[in-house]
């Protein structure tokens, strides 16, 4: 609430004006319901990633203030263009463009009063950073009789970086307004914080954009079959996935019991093959192809005399790995090792590393891969 | 199968004494139903006396840990007797529930 003292300074004009703001009330909160409503479904349906939107209504005392420092200039209350305002920070600059061009879609933009602050923004110079509308609600928007004022009433939507708002929220803190009545020995500091972080705005746009394309150059080669060129990491193992690589191995095992494949994220995986050692997805797919048939064969071991008729979509992937350390150098201590990671873990790790071992040392296959081995 | 629910704080203690298969599961999944509400559950299932659990039984942990997860809350089963391990083992879900 704004004091009596300060009211009663206020000129008649002003006080017509405090007289309206209290009898559009209910249009400034039905304004701001479907200003936040709209730009937070704008974001969501075009994928756009948030750290926050808002929108407040300027308080008595807030306006009181504006009229008290500038009230000769407005002749109205449709004049001040910031009693309702909306705020939407994002994390990268080029997606502040993107929302400003949605805005400039969604609602009525008034340009003679709209401000881009980076444009304004000389060469030389560094500080608030932050695109401002001035917009009103299209008819086609919402329209409703008993309020027609929502479509009069001309709004501010702020759009910047989570970082112009940083440097914003802490210069308000500090008690200034960006760039105004800052004591000059601060002033040299706070402006230079400004250029540091549009620079590292401009970078983690660039890393962005960069780790996009990286992914649509994995995803090519991974469709292309280029697997030995693809290096093992979280992007390029979700790229592989995403072909299915075990799909059929996974279709042959559930036929044993005739079993639900119930489907689980491999990312779980990841990390226990780049503890096997595995660099490139060319590993991965060179184990797949060579312990395809002893995966299914320890399976159809350890299935076939069960009733158990759902399968994790990993329990391809699982025995993979295990009939691929079981072909490698010091089997029984690796094995152990990858049940732990893989959650196999007990008080009788060992023994049961020691017990697949031996489960797949007899499986025909690898008897027979053994037997090739020796011979030659 | 004879199921215990009982609250220590803010954790949940299940014990399960038994055999859990085609013939129990219906009312196994009626008994542990209060498990399948509330914000961020945690609990504890004590599988010591549990003999036993066919595909059903293994479909009715799958859900609840699945509705814990959804929910934000934590599941542990701890106490398994080999065979009952070895059937989340063989069938590809040891790293999907956390057991001790």
């Amino acid at each position: 609430m704004a004091s009596a003292k300060s009211i009663d300074r206020l000129s008649p004009q002003s006080l017509m004006i405090l007289d309206d703001y209290h009898r559009y009330h209910e249009d400034y909160s039905i304004l701001k319901g479907i200003v936040t409503d709209t730009l937070e479904k704008c974001c969501k349906d075009n994928a756009i990633v948030v750290t926050a939107i808002s929108a407040r209504t300027k308080t008595e005392s807030s306006l009181v203030e504006k009229l008290e420092r500038k009230g000769y200039k407005y002749s109205s209350i449709f004049d001040i263009t910031d009693i309702v305002g909306a705020r939407i920070v994002l994390f990268y600059t080029d997606e502040v463009d993107k929302i400003s061009a949605f805005v400039e879609r969604i609602f009525d933009v008034d340009w003679d009063n709209s401000v881009d602050k980076r444009k304004l923004m000389r060469n030389d110079s560094f500080g608030y950073m932050s695109l401002h509308y001035i917009c009103r609600i299209p008819e086609t928007l919402y329209k409703n009789p008993e309020h027609p004022s929502v479509n009069r009433i001309r709004f501010e939507i702020q759009m910047r970086t989570t970082l112009q708002h940083a440097w914003a929220s802490i210069n308000h803190d500090l008690g200034y307004k960006p760039g105004v009545g800052i004591p000059s020995s601060y002033n040299r500091a706070l402006f230079r914080i400004a250029g540091m972080l549009e620079l590292v705005d401009e970078e983690f746009s660039r890393i962005r954009h960069e780790i996009t394309n990286y992914r649509r150059k994995v995803e090519d080669l991974v469709s292309d079959g280029d697997f030995d060129k693809v290096e093992l990491n979280m992007d390029t193992f979700r790229s592989y996935i995403a072909i299915n690589p075990f799909a059929s191995l996974n279709d042959r095992i559930s036929c044993i019991n005739q079993a639900e494949i119930m489907p689980v994220s491999p990312l779980f995986f990841l990390e226990p093959l780049e503890w096997l050692g595995f660099k490139t997805l060319g590993d991965v797919e060179k184990m797949r192809k060579e312990y395809s048939e002893a995966a299914y064969q320890l399976a159809l071991h350890q299935l076939s005399g069960t009733d158990l008729d759902i399968i994790s979509s990993n329990l391809s992937l699982q025995n993979l790995c295990l009939c691929y350390i079981a072909d490698h150098e010091n089997p029984l201590n690796l094995m152990a090792e990858f049940l732990r990671l893989i959650n196999f873990a007990s008080s009788s790790t060992e023994e049961k590393a020691e017990h697949i071992y031996e489960n797949i040392l007899s499986l025909p296959c690898m008897i027979q891969k053994n037997k090739t081995n020796k011979d030659q | 199968m004879n199921v215990t629910l009982n609250n220590d704080g803010g954790k949940t203690l299940v014990v399960l004494d038994g055999r859990l298969d085609t013939t129990n599961v219906e009312q196994f999944q009626n008994d542990i139903a209060p498990l399948m509400e509330g914000e961020k559950p945690d609990i504890e299932i004590d599988c010591t006396n549990m003999t036993y659990t066919s595909s059903q039984g293994l479909r009715m942990f799958l859900m609840l840990q699945k509705s814990v997860s959804s929910r934000g809350g934590h599941l542990v089963m701890k106490n398994m007797s080999p065979q009952v391990r070895e059937v989340f083992d063989i069938t590809g879900f040891s790293h999907i529930i956390t057991i001790l």
